[in-house]
């Protein structure tokens, strides 16, 4: 029989909604899986500000740790190797709490050397550094 | 069940950031002293292998580094510099921007770097 146009019927409607549970969990999984909540982490350090008095420091109050391009270190005007700056500090730390690190890395070293060394005097609870740029 | 189901998923879709691969390739070197970063009242500089800036992804020539640092001091008072850099950056770029940074009173700073495990790794990748 042919239905006449425009007319229409509708018999009775259900809607299927079980499905939709499986469905949720299943976004749920992959929204799961694939998260990354972003957390930066990074290492704090206040600079001396414009305006800051400069210290004078007795040379014996200091001790400069030279990163070099080359990715070797020297302490004290004595080679090291890198992973070594931390026990080297903390030994001096014991003796002269007071001492003030001057890590002068090479403007052509890395970022990373610098950071690695950086980390370590962190490491070493050395709270006095002095970041310097050297040639 | 599907309630809860819904609500976590809408918790996971609006707190989701899908990593895209595009932008500044920067390899940020690791630490063990890490700390949790603030998100307020941070400006985002990056450094890339060979030495370009980019302040809160805006590429900075040399020589507008000055005026740009010295402009966000000034608007958002107690800022906090997060360092992006590469770890294959030359230090002159990062001394750089740390000079001018304390010329502009910006004394706040924080290199970003992934967090390494006590003990692991012996240095920095190269």
């Amino acid at each position: 029989m042919k239905r006449p146009r425009g007319k229409f019927t509708l018999g009775p409607c259900e809607f299927q909604a079980a499905s939709m549970a499986d469905l949720g969990f299943l976004l749920l999984v992959f929204f799961i899986v694939t998260t990354a909540f972003a957390i930066e982490q990074g290492i704090p350090l206040v600079l001396p500000g414009r305006g800051r008095v400069i210290a004078k420091l007795k040379p014996s109050d200091v001790l400069e740790i030279r990163a070099h391009a080359d990715g070797s270190v020297d302490a004290a005007g004595v080679r090291v190797p890198p992973n070594a700056v931390r026990r080297l500090v903390e030994s001096r730390l014991a003796r002269d709490p007071d001492v003030v690190v001057v890590l002068a890395t090479d403007s052509d070293a890395s970022y990373g050397d610098m950071i690695h060394i950086l980390d370590q005097l962190k490491l070493a609870h050395c709270r006095r550094i002095s970041l310097r740029s050297s040639e | 069940m599907g309630d809860i189901a819904f609500l976590l998923l809408i918790f996971f879709m609006a707190t989701t950031i899908l990593k895209t691969e595009e932008g500044i390739d920067v390899r940020l070197p690791q630490a063990e002293t890490a700390e949790k970063q603030k998100k307020e009242n941070v400006l985002e500089v990056w450094i890339d292998r060979t030495g370009r800036v980019w302040i809160d992804e805006r590429f900075v020539a040399g020589e507008q580094l000055r005026a740009v640092l010295a402009g966000e001091s000034a608007r958002k008072p107690g800022l906090v510099v997060a360092f992006n850099a590469d770890e294959r950056a030359p230090y002159r770029a990062v001394s750089t921007v740390l000079d001018e940074l304390k010329a502009a009173n910006a004394v706040h700073v924080s290199f970003t770097s992934e967090t390494r495990r006590r003990g692991g790794g012996a240095g920095p990748n190269r």
